[in-house]
């Protein structure tokens, strides 16, 4: 099977390129193993993130054939040929498929990813009814690979402003969440032409996460009530 | 209270709002037209000086000009990202959209 595959090492090339490699690939294979493969074996130069191997550490997010995906969960037998994998578009390269998370994670930060309680801690748990719980559906599962917002044309016009859709879909996960208290300020936060408002429902965050979150629905539901508070 | 001219939910909720005036005024105009349509120049210019269709007319300019402001907007802050250049843009379309504004009240205006 054919891979064209992007690869820039800052210390030695002048500008990115494209190298082929081919490799014999086995029934049901993951795209993730034919890299293993041609770094066992051909190249280990190559350079990529992967962790658990099995869509769960969000590590080894990449554009694949154009479309932003997990390579471990990404049989090669779906793909076609050659293959044109490159690192997740819109953010900087370090290396090869390895990109610069820091803005990403920056933006995640800024929605205060944790619950936040002004009342003293009870002694025991803060107790949700199951229809509480359910409203976290859809939000909590997020693993933070970066697919979805660097898939979006929003986030790489206006990354340092616009949260794009990760960001976003946990923001909603803790404006949703009984248990918090600060939904006001939390929506109040996100006011301005740029913090949500950028998103134009374009929905490519929806094509690819590939939790098969709806960060769209999401945003959607904050607006939602943004409005209820406002009107 | 963030550092901001420029708002987020409220010209959102102008657009959906001016849409939904856009869409059923141009079915208004359809159907009356399609069913009533006048036969000549000075019955359409009647029809239009009818108090109502006049009302509905600015009515509709109006969200227009709305709608058009705030869509024009958002591709400004898309995709014009230098500040000056942007107040640039900004002032040429309000000073479009002020002139066709005015320029389709004085029409509105005008007598018989």
């Amino acid at each position: 099977m054919k891979f064209k595959i992007y690869r820039f090492n800052p210390d030695v090339d002048a500008k990115p390129y494209t190298q082929e490699y081919d490799v014999d690939v086995q029934p049901g294979m993951m795209l993730l193993a034919a890299l293993l493969k041609i770094k066992d074996e051909q190249d280990e130069t190559l350079s990529f993130r992967r962790s658990c191997g099995e869509g769960v550490c969000g590590s080894d997010g990449m554009n694949i054939n154009g479309t932003n995906g997990l390579a471990c969960v990404t049989p090669v037998a779906e793909l076609k040929q050659p293959v044109e994998i490159n690192p997740l578009p819109g953010i900087p390269v370090i290396r090869d498929l390895i990109v610069d998370m820091e803005q990403f994670y920056q933006n995640y930060r800024d929605v205060k990813p944790y619950l936040i309680v002004n009342d003293p801690m009870p002694e025991v748990e803060l107790p949700q009814t199951p229809e509480q719980r359910e409203r976290l559906d859809g939000l909590y599962e997020c693993i933070l690979c970066a697919c979805c917002s660097t898939q979006c044309p929003s986030f790489w016009w206006n990354p340092d402003k616009f949260m794009g859709p990760a960001a976003l879909l946990q923001a909603s996960r803790f404006i949703e969440d009984s248990r918090d208290q600060a939904t006001a300020e939390r929506l109040a936060d996100l006011e301005g032409p740029f913090k949500l408002f950028r998103c134009h429902t374009i929905m490519n965050c929806v094509e690819v996460c590939p939790k098969g979150l709806n960060p769209t629905k999401a945003i959607g539901n904050i607006k939602k009530r943004m409005v209820a508070r406002t009107l | 209270m963030s550092l901001t001219i420029l708002e987020g939910l409220r010209p959102w909720l102008i657009q959906r709002v001016t849409a939904v005036v856009i869409a059923v005024y141009l079915l208004y105009v359809v159907v009356s037209l399609l069913f009533a349509g006048p036969a000549d120049y000075l019955a359409w210019r009647g029809w239009l000086h009818a108090p109502l269709n006049s009302l509905l007319m600015g009515l509709f300019i109006l969200s227009i000009l709305f709608h058009a402001w705030i869509g024009m907007r958002d591709v400004v802050l898309d995709y014009v990202n230098n500040v000056m250049l942007r107040l640039f843009v900004f002032s040429v379309i309000v000073v479009v959209l002020l002139t066709s504004g005015l320029w389709a009240l004085r029409v509105l205006l005008s007598p018989l």
